[in-house]
């Protein structure tokens, strides 16, 4: 290579050439870029590409081995930021759930047409033999002993202590408590009612004048001396009817029967007979002068009806549709019972 | 086949474009303390070491012009910088015959650092302002350190590159 020529004269050589290349390629020589460009595509990249299969591997093996502490810190980072969004996750929902939940008890105690006071239960009875919660509003939002307190799904129990900031509430189930309550007919007839009333109106009395409303008492199809009540209020023009129907069959106080026990419901009229009654009837509570909580608050579902021995009566047991082993938020009904009935 | 085929001038292409494209995929991927180590720079100056100053210059003008072929500067001057690096490190042979591998490697860095000490300066002197600045101060040794680490592995390649082979010492029995 270049052996005829002395070493001055390469060096002196290799300089020059620089030199005008510098020069040409400054100037703009169209050459120089073309010979860029087919170098950049047609000489460097088949090398690039194999020289990247030969070396890829062993860069990767390098980089596993040089940089795995990095990797193992950046992994334990990110598993933390992981169970860190998981437990954001979590807050969401339950925040959500937690929103629903208190949505449903204000839509409850704002259809019984009372003031009520939201609460959170704090606390739970130490005590194996009491069914009670505590709750973390008192006297001072107005809360007095023997107001009813329900969830967003029905009654729970009523206000058996109160404090300044807390108040102790005795659960439905627990064997001291009793409420007056009535049964109601089962879902499935008052879908029944509702829909012969709109498609067989006949025996409807009705008197169709503006804003006017008429209670008429119904034939209703019944052995028992079950009393229907229908009220329509119908307004002129007549295309508009709204038909609210209570079926109320019995009477009578519901008692707890302990933990995780369904409730009982003792007949007032002990004349009933047990064909009156159906599983999946509705019970709410009666209401009254003497009774602890305002009319038609749900409290469950007839879910047994028993006959007892040698008699004609009907023990009628009732779930709540409250979930008492998961109560969060409730509200406390501003209703004030009648004195005598709060010592019961 | 022709037999310049096999011969140094032709060798110089295939290893200085495996050169350039490690450089491209390997060595500018991994910089030490954010300055790339030059491995072209590095093949130019073992090649000097190995076979001088004239085929130092020749080598350092290819493997630049490759370098400038590829990249954005201005077709030569990368080559001529390279060329001046690869000529001092070849200035070795002035002082022996066969140098030793911490010898060759010890010119490796003086020639590694001329050579990236020289693409400012010329990028300067042609109209390319701005290269110069306080960070070549901690650039031009770390690229010319790692030349000179570079430079006992790569002495082989670069004999061979050059057709440069170690002399045998005979002793003479009488």
């Amino acid at each position: 290579m270049f052996a005829s020529l002395s070493r001055r004269r390469v060096i002196l050589l290799v300089v020059l050439t620089c030199v005008l290349l510098i020069t040409l390629d400054k100037r703009g020589n169209p050459v120089i870029d073309r010979a860029r460009g087919v170098f950049a595509t047609l000489i460097m990249r088949p090398v690039d590409v194999a020289t990247n299969t030969l070396v890829l591997p062993i860069e990767r093996a390098w980089d596993g081995i040089t940089h795995y502490d990095d990797l193992k810190k950046e992994r334990d980072a990110l598993y933390d930021q992981v169970q860190h969004m998981r437990g954001n996750d979590v807050k969401a929902q339950t925040a959500i759930l937690e929103a629903q939940e208190l949505l449903r008890i204000t839509r409850l105690s704002s259809a019984l047409g009372y003031t009520s006071v939201l609460a959170q239960v704090v606390g739970d009875s130490s005590s194996n033999f009491q069914n009670t919660v505590e709750i973390n509003v008192g006297s001072s939002r107005g809360v007095k002993v023997g107001m009813p307190v329900t969830d967003g799904a029905g009654l729970i129990g009523k206000v058996t202590k109160v404090f300044p900031d807390h108040s102790i509430v005795l659960l439905a189930t627990d064997p001291s408590y009793a409420i007056a309550a009535q049964i109601l007919a089962t879902p499935e007839e008052v879908a029944e009612v509702i829909a012969t009333s709109v498609t067989t109106p006949s025996g409807v009395t009705e008197t169709e004048t503006a804003s006017t409303s008429t209670t008429t008492t119904l034939p209703f199809d019944q052995p028992d001396p079950a009393v229907s009540t229908t009220s329509t209020t119908s307004t002129l023009p007549p295309s508009t009817t709204t038909t609210i129907l209570e079926i109320v069959r019995e009477s009578g106080a519901l008692e707890g029967q302990g933990n995780g026990r369904p409730l009982v419901l003792r007949f007032t009229d002990s004349s009933s007979a047990v064909t009156s009654v159906r599983v999946g009837a509705i019970v709410d509570t009666a209401g009254g002068n003497s009774s602890l909580a305002p009319h038609g608050i749900p409290i469950g579902i007839v879910t047994r009806v028993v006959t007892e021995t040698g008699s004609s009566n009907a023990v009628v047991e009732v779930t709540l549709n409250a979930r008492l082993e998961r109560l969060n938020f409730v509200s406390v009904l501003l209703f004030e019972p009648n004195q005598n009935a709060v010592g019961r | 086949m022709p037999r310049i085929l096999f011969g140094p001038a032709f060798r110089i292409l295939p290893i200085g474009l495996l050169a350039l494209s490690l450089q491209r995929l390997v060595f500018a991927e991994h910089p030490v303390h954010d300055v790339k180590l030059q491995l072209v720079l590095a093949v130019v100056v073992a090649a000097g070491a190995a076979g001088g100053p004239d085929r130092g210059a020749v080598v350092g003008f290819v493997l630049g012009l490759l370098y400038d072929l590829n990249g954005t500067t201005p077709l030569g001057l990368v080559a001529l910088a390279y060329g001046l690096g690869g000529m001092t490190a070849g200035y070795v042979h002035t002082l022996v015959s066969e140098p030793q591998w911490w010898m060759a490697s010890i010119f490796a860095i003086i020639g590694a650092g001329v050579g990236e000490l020289a693409v400012p300066f010329l990028g300067q002197m042609i109209g390319d302002s701005g290269w110069i600045t306080p960070r070549l101060l901690v650039q031009i040794p770390i690229v010319a350190a790692g030349a000179g680490l570079m430079c006992p592995a790569l002495m082989p390649i670069s004999r061979w590159m050059v057709g440069v082979k170690r002399r045998k010492w005979k002793v003479m029995v009488e």
